[in-house]
């Protein structure tokens, strides 16, 4: 299944994507980069429930910065300091 | 388990609909006018967004010393390079990126136009019976763009298309990027042709829009530092080659100011000092 997430990214990418100028997003990675990495890590669901919260953070009057996909369960030992 | 697109976009659909028949029925403009009332009202509504983003490149400005640090001290990593940056825009406040919504979100009004105008005909038109479906008496809004003079809007689409986009672009550097820009609106086309006419009434507004608004924010873009212009290190701004596409547009074009983060990395080594704190514009 989250391979239909991974190819609306792909399609994306390759249409209105194209037409956006390069580093149009405020974060690192980029939100189709996060969305493939979020459809990839955690299947359609979570993964595009994640993609509509990132999008919805790229916004005007957020700050971006760098955000990675949240892991999927943290164990104490990969827990970051 | 996967709702039909159609039934998520109802409430935009519904929406769309009255703000259409309002702009009808009480403003009194023909349905083909409305729809490109329509556009600018959608357009009205994503302005603060273009705002606000003028505003952070005009902020730009006076970190770019400290920026042109980070890509120097990065430049054999981009993806570090990458994080440093958006490390630094967030601990300052700025951010030039447009942001990503802006442009997912016209995807659904686009779709849902294309359903109402799809079922105009028998849902909306037998509340309004003398009305007329003409747009300057060259196409009917629902009719497909392949008949009367629908190719024409096509031709004129396609020039929109091309100078907004160009409009939109100027700080892009890669040629493939650039050339690809100007040929989708043209592989677009077989598709285009079975949409009702009024969708391209209202991307031929849209697209006159960003134009518009691409001309206004070069104009209001901060110009590039005098004491930086000086510097005979300084590279000369990357313009020779741009005109080369502005076949749609021949606007008078600004260079690009210095503080847009994809011309900058092209700068020669520089020694670069300043600390966070420093003393306020000495060199």
């Amino acid at each position: 299944m989250r391979f239909v997430g991974i190819a609306c990214v792909h399609a994306w990418r390759q249409t209105v994507g194209r037409l956006t100028p390069p580093n149009t997003c405020k974060y690192h990675p980029s939100c189709s980069e996060y969305a493939l990495e979020a459809f990839r890590q955690r299947g359609l669901l979570v993964g595009g429930a994640l993609t509509a919260w990132r999008l919805l953070r790229c916004n005007p009057w957020s700050h971006g910065g760098v955000d990675y996909v949240p892991k999927k369960r943290c164990t104490h030992e990969e827990r970051p300091a | 388990m996967m709702l039909p697109l159609a039934s998520i976009l109802q409430p935009l659909e519904d929406i769309l609909t009255s703000v259409l028949e309002w702009f009808h029925a009480s403003v009194g403009l023909s349905w083909a006018w409305s729809i490109v009332a329509v556009t600018i009202a959608v357009r009205l509504l994503l302005l603060p967004l273009t705002v606000k983003q003028i505003h952070s490149m005009q902020n730009l400005q006076a970190h770019a010393p400290e920026m042109k640090e980070i890509q120097q001290r990065w430049k054999h990593d981009k993806q570090r390079q990458n994080e440093e940056l958006m490390k630094f825009y967030k601990e300052n406040k700025v951010n030039p990126a447009a942001s990503c919504l802006p442009m997912v979100a016209q995807i659904p009004v686009f779709i849902s136009l294309f359903y109402v105008l799809r079922g105009f005909e028998e849902e909306i038109l037998p509340k309004y019976p003398d009305s007329s479906l003409e747009f300057v008496g060259l196409v009917n809004i629902t009719d497909n763009v392949k008949t009367g003079w629908g190719p024409l809007l096509l031709v004129i689409y396609v020039l929109s298309q091309l100078t907004s986009t160009y409009m939109m672009s100027q700080s892009v550097q890669q040629k493939a990027q650039r050339y690809l820009m100007m040929v989708l609106p043209i592989i677009f086309i077989p598709f285009m042709l079975s949409f009702p006419a009024g969708l391209l009434v209202y991307w031929v507004t849209s697209n006159l829009w960003t134009t518009g608004q691409g001309v206004i924010t070069r104009r209001l873009m901060p110009k590039p530092d005098p004491d930086a212009l000086k510097k005979p290190s300084k590279p000369a701004p990357k313009t020779p080659q741009a005109p080369k596409q502005a076949n749609g547009g021949g606007k008078p074009k600004t260079p690009p100011s210095p503080s847009t983060p994809p011309a900058a990395p092209a700068g020669p080594p520089r020694r670069v000092k300043r600390k966070r704190s420093g003393g306020g514009g000495r060199r």
